[in-house]
């Protein structure tokens, strides 16, 4: 290339050099060419997203610590479909033998524009005031992104849209041999083969007659029969009850394909529920109109995919993904891009490993380190491990001349793939492995694709935690079991002042135990002995309370056990106070018994981050 | 509708690419005040001038949404205690990003008034920890869209908006800045809350003695009764440690210490020093300061303890108090009692009362007593535009909107211009003033803009004050404009359902009868009996309302079915022609669901309730479901998140058998021939959703379009 602008920095990193093409709607088409061909070149593509919103502290809705995979999950599953994703960043990049980085950065901004006008992609979406804040501090420009930013509709979107659209679509499925057919399927295609020849036949008498009386008879034929047309041609529709049909009459028409088409008419859920058959004047016209609906899809899916193209040629490419938080910017892209966020983790995990079969997480890759724990974004990250390491990463970024000048927003993408880099080279990991002529990641990286565990700070941080002085950095693994949640004490109490409280109230509590804050209403217990949480459970629900227990009780003191704490993630019990969510859930119990919330991943690690494998699942 | 005329506001465009940062000093553009954070101090401050010297106050608001979702949009069949709750779920959703304000006065020595348009942008931001409104809101996309339409600037309002507090935040946040300043010496002497630490580290050891030894030094030299200046001359080596007079004590400040190292300087203060105290001050002068302060005398330390305590807490006080913001501007208004007014206004009051005052009240009687009590005088020109006669012939033919009403009553001003256009004597001159300058031309105005908007709401209202006879050049400046007997009938009305004619009365809390002519037109078509009316959800997706009749009809008659109007994709209301029939329908339903697959497969209620998720209820359901915070998109997911698992809501007396067993529906498998889709022409619903809302953000044009459908 004639203009390759090449940014060397081997011990320094200043990337405020650097330069990312921002990309609205004005210049998505070209941009879109030029991602595509970069991301099927590239090894690596690293992604970066700005959201309106994500729950902090005090909130209990951001990840905790003793969140399980599903808790964790459920959580990320309400942000996801929440908030709005306002630009992302994508860098598709290479590694060469030298540990050089060929990078290509974007970043495409983005408003859920209803371009259909059918309330897609989201009618409304929510936005945290402190979030919007900090983002204008950091210069976006919220006028570029409403007025010129690239909408997109998800997968599950798309087909739902082609439906209300009534757009068909022509059948591109290749016609497989099915399985021997059953009695009711010949039948079926029996039937269906005579209704699509006498149909066929009216149109041949009608072709050879000439007489204008007829021709006006026939018309009112089809307006009496609701004969259909397509296209200024023919057609029929015929029902089908599965997607077992439509194979059927797929393969029926095969002796047909000179001059019938068969169209595909997709219902919400992606499925089809009719066929329409369009009948050509001749073989080359029917080679027309499938040229035609091609090109017209083509448009018409550009139109309607918009942003949504990129993340396809991503998730085609198969090449690894980087991400900071796997569990968060999966689950949005998820949401936004391919269908609604399943209920249970196990799904989507499996759906989402459809799209991306490898994602990395670099923020556990960077706690794995070991001594990166304190790091919290990446900008930080770069700098920690340019001060403390030596590590020269050779980055290149072509087209840097090209971009134009302005605020630079989505460096965290570039700044992923350089991170990326420079950690491999510290943990002396090769990138890439060739083996005879394909590259694969190397098996020590593969422990670190499709992890995906809350990413919070460990709870000792918080403010109010400080003062307790009870808790050691130590991991302990304990069993959701051994928590006991605590509500319905005087507000603006101490998780020391309640420890010492409890200790006083019952001789259960001079078991070895600790509390925890989780927000201003509500603490957690876990009883480090086996099965002390249940007893006290069990005291706590029999009348045989007495003492200061009793007193703590009856001024409103109340217990659940973790089982509840699962219950409302799921069922999506989001409130404010997570006092007000458990009571909620405790009052709603009675009517659904039947939920056996099979804690399939009941352990947790006291203190640690929750890591839950997806190959373990 | 106001956005359905075409007027490409360019010259506004261009006018504030131009001017961005307050007023448009440019001849041709409308000249509206800005105010934003960097300005608002002195706007305020002028403002309260105009403010109390005006003889009425026009309003208008843009938010970031309308509908939270599709159903939650205003409908033909909202009762209007259900059309309350749709507006409070609007306004506790949304949030306001501009507000227009636009005072009018009328200037005996011109004949003509004069106006003051101000735009305030806002934006709910929490200025402190914990003080300010909630963090979260909601925005909509086709609002979102519809402002960026008319060149809202969303960097404006996000980077300068300004902030509030309600009077209800601004009460609890005193409040609990009281109930601390109660207990005991809470923020000044910290060594309450620390506890002693075992000095676990070296590091920890060695600062502590050293600390010690540094106060002890510092202490000692203080009590050899030194010069105190040389004192101050031999320490300014070590920048951490500031000598200074604290209220007339010496005092070391102190100066870049971690969190964790003035604890263990607490400590150390608390063990070894009876004389010196550790005090962290926070007052509006300086920022939080630590010191260590010496006292001679306990007396002395209480006495000291004291001050520092209603300082810090004085300093709080000012912190609430500038957090207050744009609130100040209802304030004003609300205490000079003057007369309000706006168009179409009963959302933007909502919006009002939930951002500036407190939480919105359950039912609509106790809200518009509520509003009262703030503005006792509040007229909305669509009740002057609907309820007069005289008017309403004037305005038959345009629609209602606020610029089609605009044009038609202010031609004049519309045109930009109040001295050249050759109008009769009738027309009320109207002047704009901005910055103490005066202007009678310029280029009409961007529409949407919350000051231009105000400013035309205005302007419709003086010329319909004239038109009713009220002369304002005999008027007594003295006298309330809002206490004109001609007035009467229109002051503090304001519409709480438009579609069923609703008026309620501001303030005595009744609803009023629409006797407007208005109303009598639409009175041909026949009045929704509440009582009548089923609505049903989850049934198969494909059904249609003419389908859903057909359904019912089979079975309870031809002449059972009143309408079917599609709530959305998932619901429909069904309005029966006699109230028996609901029971009927609801036990009905019941019972088939209970019985045994075949008896159902039969009935020609199964094409309703194919699927086996097919729920019913009467209309109070429907308002239960409708006052629920959450809001889910489709109208069956809604009810799923509110908590409902009934499948029939049976009518009351008949509750006894059991509402809430029938779930386990036998009838899944039924296999029946599929319905073909094809393209027809957008059933009602469609054309409800389409029409307004995609570009909407103003409610003033909402009604009039959904009663435009409806009326199809």
């Amino acid at each position: 290339m004639a203009s390759v602008f090449q940014l060397r920095r081997r011990f320094l990193c200043t990337s405020s050099k650097w330069k990312v093409k921002q990309v609205t709607t004005s210049n998505f088409e070209e941009s879109l060419q030029e991602i595509k061909t970069h991301i099927s070149s590239s090894d690596y593509v690293a992604v970066s997203m700005a959201r309106t919103g994500s729950p902090s502290p005090p909130s209990w809705l951001r990840p905790l610590p003793f969140d399980t995979a599903q808790t964790a999950y459920s959580k990320a599953r309400r942000a996801a479909h929440r908030f709005q994703v306002l630009h992302f960043a994508v860098c598709p990049f290479s590694v060469s033998h030298s540990d050089k980085l060929l990078a290509h950065p974007y970043n495409f901004v983005l408003f859920p524009r209803d371009e259909l006008k059918m309330g897609m992609p989201a009618y409304s979406f929510s936005s945290q005031t402190s979030l919007l804040a900090s983002m204008a501090r950091r210069g976006f420009d919220f006028n570029a992104c409403v007025y010129n930013g690239i909408s997109y509709l998800s997968r599950a979107q798309e087909s739902a849209a082609k439906v209300r659209l009534g757009a068909a679509l022509p059948s591109l499925r290749e016609v497989k041999s099915s399985s021997s057919p059953t009695v009711a399927d010949t039948v079926f295609v029996e039937r269906t083969r005579s209704r699509i020849k006498h149909w066929r036949k009216t149109f041949e008498r009608s072709g050879t007659s000439t007489s204008r009386d007829e021709e006006l008879i026939n018309s009112l034929k089809n307006i009496v029969l609701g004969s259909e047309q397509f296209r200024s041609r023919p057609c029929m529709t015929i029902d089908v009850c599965s997607e077992r049909q439509v194979q059927l009459i797929l393969e029926m028409l095969v002796d047909h394909s000179d001059d019938l088409l068969p169209l595909l008419i997709p219902t919400k859920s992606g499925t089809t529920h009719a066929l329409r058959i369009v009948l050509a004047n001749s073989k080359e016209d029917k080679e027309l109109l499938e040229r035609e609906l091609q090109n017209f899809e083509e448009e018409e899916s550009k139109k309607i995919r918009g942003f949504r193209e990129v993340i396809d040629s991503i998730s085609a490419s198969q090449k690894p993904v980087i991400c900071y938080n796997c569990l968060n910017d999966c689950t949005l892209i998820h949401s936004k891009f391919i269908a609604p966020l399943p209920l249970e983790v196990d799904e989507f995990v499996s759906s989402l490993h459809s799209i991306f079969p490898n994602v990395l997480d670099i923020n556990y890759l960077m706690k794995k380190h070991g001594t990166m724990r304190k790091v919290t974004n990446i900008p930080s990250a770069i700098s920690y491990l340019n001060n403390n390491f030596f590590a020269p990463v050779d980055l290149e970024i072509p087209d840097q001349a090209t971009v134009k000048e302005g605020k630079i927003h989505g460096l965290n993408a570039l700044r992923l793939g350089y991170l990326f880099m420079k950690l491999c080279s510290i943990l002396k990991i090769s990138p890439n492995v060739t083996d005879s002529g394909n590259k694969h990641l190397a098996p020590e990286l593969e422990d670190f694709t499709n992890v995906f565990h809350p990413c919070s700070p460990p709870i000792q941080d918080s403010s109010n935690a400080g003062d307790v002085g009870v808790w050691t950095n130590n991991t302990r693994k304990i069993s959701c079991e051994h928590l006991v949640f605590l509500w319905g004490f005087n507000l603006g109490i101490t998780a020391g002042m309640l420890k010492s409280l409890l200790r006083s109230s019952h001789n259960i509590f001079s078991r070895e135990f600790d509390v925890k804050l989780v927000d201003k209403s509500c603490a957690i217990v876990v009883f480090w002995q086996p099965g002390v949480s249940k007893q006290f459970l069990d005291i706590m629900n029999s009348e045989e309370m007495s003492g200061d227990l009793k007193e703590l009780v009856s001024n409103g003191l109340r217990v659940t056990s973790y089982e509840t704490y699962d219950r409302i993630c799921r069922l999506g019990l989001w409130e404010m106070d997570l006092r007000e969510s458990l009571e909620r859930a405790l009052e709603n119990s009675w009517c659904d018994e039947k939920s056996n919330c099979g804690t399939k991943s009941s352990e947790i690690h006291w203190y640690n981050d929750n890591v839950i494998n997806l190959d373990d699942l | 509708m106001k956005h359905k005329l075409p007027t490409p506001s360019l010259s506004r465009a261009v006018a504030r690419a131009l001017c961005p940062a307050t007023t448009t000093q440019c001849d041709s553009a409308f000249p509206s005040k800005t105010v934003t954070t960097a300005n608002f101090e002195p706007s305020l401050a002028e403002l309260r001038r105009h403010v109390r010297s005006s003889d009425f106050v026009a309003i208008d608001l843009e938010m970031s949404g309308i509908t939270s979702a599709p159903w939650r949009e205003s409908l033909e069949f909202d009762r209007s205690d259900v059309r309350y709750l749709k507006v409070r779920d609007s306004a506790t959703k949304f949030a306001v990003v501009q507000f227009g304000v636009c005072p009018f006065r009328w200037d005996s020595s011109n004949n003509s008034f004069v106006a003051y348009p101000h735009s305030f942008y806002v934006f709910p931001r929490q200025e402190h920890a914990g003080l300010g409104p909630c963090d979260e809101f909601l925005w909509q996309t086709t609002s979102m869209d519809f402002l960026a339409k008319y060149q809202f600037d969303f960097n404006a309002c996000i980077h300068e908006g300004i902030s509030y507090l309600s009077r209800e935040q601004e009460r609890k946040a005193l409040r609990s800045l009281n109930s601390t300043y109660d207990s005991e010496w809470s923020d000044i002497c910290k060594l309450k809350d620390v506890r002693d630490m075992p000095l676990l580290s070296a590091a920890d050891i060695l600062f502590t003695a050293r600390m010690k030894n540094k106060f002890r030094e510092w202490r000692d030299g203080l009590l050899h009764e030194q010069n105190l200046e040389d004192q101050i001359q031999g320490d300014t080596g070590d920048s951490k440690f500031q000598e200074m007079f604290f209220e007339m004590h010496p005092a070391l400040r102190l100066n870049g210490f971690t969190s964790h190292q003035l604890k263990l300087i607490q400590l150390v203060i608390r063990k070894h020093f009876k004389d010196l105290s550790y005090v962290s001050v926070n007052s509006e002068a300086s920022n939080l300061q630590q010191l260590v302060v010496y006292t001679d005398s306990k007396d002395e330390l209480n006495s000291l303890l004291k001050k520092v305590k209603e300082e810090n807490h004085g300093a709080e006080k000012m912190k609430i108090q500038a957090a207050v913001g744009l609130r100040h501007v209802i304030d004003l208004l609300s205490s000079e009692q003057k007369l309000i007014v706006g168009h179409n206004c009963f959302l933007d009051l909502a919006h009002v009362y939930s951002k500036f005052i407190g939480p919105l009240p359950d039912t609509p009687e106790e809200f518009v007593t509520s509003v009262n009590k703030c503005f006792p005088h509040i007229v909305d020109t669509k009740i002057l535009l609907n309820t007069n006669f005289m008017l309403h012939e004037k305005m038959k033919r345009s629609r209602k909107s606020l610029a089609a009403a605009f044009t038609s009553f202010c031609p004049q001003i519309a045109a930009g211009s109040t001295s050249s256009y050759p109008g009769s004597l009738s027309h009320v001159k109207v002047e704009v003033e901005v910055d103490d300058v005066r202007s009678s031309s310029w280029n009409p105005g961007g529409k949407h803009e919350a000051g231009y908007d105000a400013f035309m709401t205005g302007c419709i209202f003086a010329q319909l004050c004239s038109d009713l006879g009220i002369d304002y050049k005999l008027h007594d400046s003295s006298k309330q404009l809002a206490l004109d007997e001609k007035l009467q009938n229109y002051v503090n009305r304001l519409y709480l359902s438009w579609m069923h004619g609703d008026i309620i009365d501001l303030s005595t809390g009744n609803k009023v009868g629409d006797s407007s002519p208005s109303y009598s037109l639409r009175k041909r078509y026949p009045k929704i009996l509440f009582e009548n009316i089923v609505i049903i959800w989850g049934f198969p997706s494909k059904l249609k309302a003419n389908e859903v009749r057909e359904c019912i009809s089979k079975v309870f008659g031809p002449t059972s079915v009143v309408s079917v109007f599609h709530l959305d994709a998932t619901a429909v209301f069904v309005q029966f022609s006699k109230t028996e029939l609901v029971s009927d329908f609801l036990s009905l339903k019941n019972t088939l669901e209970g019985s045994d697959g075949a008896l159902l497969v039969l009935h020609p209620l199964s094409k309703l309730l194919e699927g086996g998720n097919t729920c019913a209820a009467n209309y109070g359901t429907y308002k239960e479901i409708c006052g629920s915070p959450l809001s889910e998109c489709l109208f069956a997911d809604q009810v799923k998140a509110v908590g409902i698992k009934w499948k029939t809501k049976l009518p009351e007396f008949k509750i006894a058998l059991g509402v809430e067993e029938h779930e386990n529906p036998s009838v899944g498998n039924v296999n029946i021939a599929m319905e073909t889709v094809k393209m027809t022409k957008p059933n009602t619903i469609d054309q409800l959703r389409n029409a307004p809302f995609r570009r909407q953000v103003s409610t003033h044009e909402v009604e009039d379009s959904c009663v435009a459908e409806a009326n199809l």
